[in-house]
């Protein structure tokens, strides 16, 4: 047996989903999309139970990445029922969703959730109209309690036949519904679909067009506006049957607070500059504590067993290959990423990207980029990973480009260690500076030439709630092991292969070659060139491996101040870690990847060279 | 009577002033009639002659309290005639307002009077609200914070469909909840709230609740 779980966002979908699975949720992408599908089994009657969890949606026929999953889903119709969740306070517009899901034909059972909020605002639900109406099992559920949510499987079981609703559409559309099903001998879901433009028989397509063609004409609104209306109509009706009393209660209004431009906005930025600080400072303490207790319990043991020189350099490479990824996946994705489930879950993202729109847009994006950006100070990789929640491949690929830019904490690390204490503080800052304006220019470029629409932004506000510890946990829990699988097998091969090529004198002969150009180029040493490609590894190790590479930690005594000063900015700009492009590969494809560490080695390179000639 | 080509201009130039509060320069009036600046250069001058305008520093105008009274006149005529040809008769809205153009010179004012009652009277075609009987064409960004408004019409809807998603189609009732100075809005429709970029806010034509 197999179910799916559908409805809105923010409906408590996935609370539920929770609820019925125990453990054994595989979370998998969607061939060809970042959107995730969470896959879990339940047990009931000794039968085993398949559930998905479909990625939150407001309506089948859209065109975003989610909408079309959840379509191709259901045409697919691969499952025995389909559990609606709606949210009960919210019930006209979830309706809206229900009514097109009806529609597909498949046993239904549908979840009216959030009936403890819907009690509390003196609201009266009778779940008796939809029952009557689309002829399914209705099931009144409080997620947040527990409630009810044992009766949805049974009814999932029982519901053997689809819902027989029949949405009364506009006279116009009835008849070209009509004459469509004689001509292609459709059904009516199919003829609708086919009116809003969606089906593979092209034929039927295109008569379907030349009949909307003409409705449209008559009706100055196009066949989408008109459909659209009939079922929010119908969806208002069925709403005021069933929500029966509606004392609206004096609520205090915390949007009055967070989306006002004063104190909305010195809050947005508070606790950006919070979050951000709080994992600086509990994410660089814990990746301390867990850098040196490998090079403690593990690294300094290992070294000391003595083994013959090429074991003993493949053993290194591979300690630190494990502590580099260690040292980024427990601090920063974790930490961040449970910072990022309690603002999702609560629903103050929603109100952050609707402030921080405007600014966003002139760099190509939408408000939500605000997030990946900020996030991106601490560290890229959750960055990266964050930029799914961005809707367009275009803002994807501009957020990926600006993010791998910013100056994560391993490379304050690098301006702090070299230029900060060796060359001076205004030149630490001016780092900085010359940073920003690289990626405020980059984000300006790429807004004009990236292909790809530009979609403004239709987003709604959710409703603030408190977020369920559990939940933000598990999803932590499940970016952080994504983390680990993907960049634990790259960050171990790159080790081992610069820790071969370092064994066999390939670096040697590397510098030799290079030192010439780096020379002219940078006015730097050869051995910088292999201090920079060991900070593709873990960006502090550019530093730690200048330090190694001089021969002493004091590098004001042996590089000019301007040589340490390009040596930082070029480290800063260079490639993103080899961390952050594993995770880049995996959002935005091997182009893009491909395309960034070019764009950022050039960058590098290029400002480099400029500030030698400029100050040289 | 003043010839058509005067009311034209005072018409531009109304639109202009209104829609930035500056006095109008010639070369955005030269630009609104899709003529040349010498052109329009001779017009305002004799305009200014005449005493329907005023010079406001370099080569900008506005109007006189004469020339606006005529421009408004004129200005009403249009829109009524635009209105009556885009609702009743179902002319394309840019063919409408070319003819409203012509028309508008011809008319006499008792006549555009009758035509606005008996819009007023006459139920509009369904789909067709009445979106500019008697006032101007308003998008959401021209709406205040806790304003309630019925949706007119659309542009550029292939482009927006979660709007007719999230239940925002022509007809129904929404409330502005939200309003930044950069223009973003937050509208309550169906017990939810939107946000909306100012781009697409734009392209929402609304009309006030009765």
């Amino acid at each position: 047996m197999k179910f799916a779980l559908i409805g809105n966002p923010s409906v408590g979908k996935s609370l539920i989903f929770n609820q019925l699975t125990g453990l054994g949720v595989e979370v998998s992408n969607y061939p060809g999309t970042t959107v995730e599908l969470q896959r879990g089994n339940t047990c009931f009657q000794r039968e085993i139970i398949e559930l998905v969890d479909l990625p939150g949606v407001y309506s089948l026929e859209g065109n975003s990445d989610e909408e079309g999953l959840v379509r191709r889903f259901l045409e697919q119709q691969d499952v025995d029922a389909v559990i609606v969740v709606a949210n009960v306070t919210r019930l006209e517009r979830n309706l809206y969703l229900l009514l097109q899901v009806a529609e597909y034909g498949l046993p239904m059972v549908v979840v009216l959730n959030m009936a403890d909020e819907a009690a509390k605002r003196g609201l009266e639900v009778d779940p008796g109209p939809i029952h009557d109406l689309l002829g399914v099992e209705v099931i009144l559920t409080a997620a947040s309690q527990g409630k009810n949510i044992d009766r949805i499987i049974p009814a999932a079981l029982a519901a053997s036949s689809p819902s027989m609703v029949e949405i009364p559409y506009d006279h116009h559309i009835e008849a070209a519904v009509r004459s469509l099903g004689k001509m292609f001998a459709a059904d009516r879901k199919e003829s609708v679909r086919a009116l809003l433009g969606f089906g593979d028989n092209p034929e039927q397509l295109e008569a379907a067009r030349t009949i909307s063609d003409e409705i449209e004409s008559r009706h100055r609104m196009t066949v989408a506006q008109i459909i659209a209306a009939n079922r929010h109509n119908f969806a208002h009706k069925i709403a005021d049957l069933t929500i029966k009393e509606e004392t609206e209660l004096p609520q205090t209004d915390p949007d009055s607070i967070l989306t006002r431009l004063i104190p909305g906005m010195p809050i947005l930025i508070g606790i950006l500059v919070g979050m951000l600080l709080f994992v600086f400072v509990a994410g660089s303490f814990l990746e301390g504590m867990i850098v040196e207790f490998f090079e403690v319990y593990a690294m300094q043991p290992f070294v000391a067993l003595g083994l013959p020189p090429l074991a003993e350099e493949l053993g290194v490479s591979i300690l630190l290959a494990l502590q580099a990824g260690l040292g980024i996946a427990f601090p920063y994705v974790f930490l961040f990423y449970i910072i990022i489930s309690v603002l999702e879950d609560s629903g103050y993202m929603t109100r952050a990207a609707f402030l921080a729109d405007n600014a966003m847009h002139r760099v190509g994006m939408h408000g939500g980029a605000v997030i990946p950006l900020t996030l991106a100070f601490g560290c890229n990789v959750p960055a990266i990973m964050s930029i799914r929640l961005l809707r367009s491949r275009r803002e994807r690929i501009i957020a990926s480009f600006l993010v791998t830019m910013v100056p994560c904490s391993a490379r304050t690390v690098i301006i702090a260690g070299i230029v900060a204490s060796f060359v001076g503080i205004g030149a630490a800052f001016s780092v900085y500076a010359i940073v920003f304006v690289l990626i405020l220019v980059t984000g300006l470029v790429l807004s004009r030439v990236t292909p790809g629409e530009r979609f403004g932004m239709i987003m709604e506000m959710v409703p603030l709630r408190w977020p369920d510890p559990k939940l933000v946990m598990k999803k932590a829990w499940s970016r952080l092991s994504e983390f680990l699988f993907i960049a634990m097998p790259l960050l171990l091969a790159g080790s081992v292969v610069l820790g071969l090529l370092e064994f066999f004198g390939v670096m040697a002969v590397f510098e030799e070659i290079v030192e010439p150009y780096t020379m002219a180029l940078l006015g730097l040493p050869g051995y910088s060139a292999t201090a920079l490609t060991f900070g593709i590894l873990r960006k502090e190790m550019a530093f730690e491996t200048l330090a190694i590479l001089a021969g002493t930690a004091d590098l004001g005594a042996v590089l000019s101040s301007l040589q340490l000063y390009i040596f930082a900015v070029v480290t800063v700009l260079f490639v993103p870690c080899l961390a952050t492009i594993t995770v880049l590969l995996r959002e935005v494809g091997s182009r893009i990847t491909l395309a960034i560490t070019i764009y950022t080695v050039a960058l590098g390179l290029l400002i480099g060279s400029l500030l030698f000639y400029l100050l040289g | 009577m003043l010839p058509s080509t005067f009311e034209d201009y005072l018409e531009a130039i109304l639109t202009i002033t209104e829609k930035g509060g500056q006095p109008a320069t010639l070369d955005e009036i030269a630009a609104a009639l899709d003529t040349g600046k010498e052109a329009a250069g001779t017009t305002v001058s004799s305009l200014v002659e005449e005493g329907y305008l005023e010079r406001a520093g370099g080569d900008a105008v506005r109007l006189t309290g004469k020339g606006s009274s005529v421009a408004s006149q004129v200005a009403r005529k249009h829109r009524v005639l635009q209105c009556f040809l885009t609702e009743m008769l179902g002319v394309d809205e840019d063919a409408a307002s070319k003819e409203a153009c012509t028309l508008e010179h011809g008319i006499s004012d008792e006549t555009i009077e009758r035509l606005s009652s008996y819009m007023d009277g006459a139920q509009s075609p369904p789909g067709r609200l009445g979106r500019c009987r008697g006032h101007d064409v308003c998008t959401l960004l021209d709406c205040k914070e806790g304003d309630t408004v019925r949706v007119a019409m659309m542009r550029g809807h292939r482009r927006h469909r979660r709007l007719l998603d999230l239940g925002i189609f022509p007809g129904e009732i929404v409330q502005i909840r939200r309003k930044l100075p950069n223009d973003s809005v937050v509208v309550r429709v169906k017990g939810c709230d939107i946000a909306i970029s100012p781009e697409i806010a734009r392209s929402i034509v609304v009309e006030s609740c009765p």
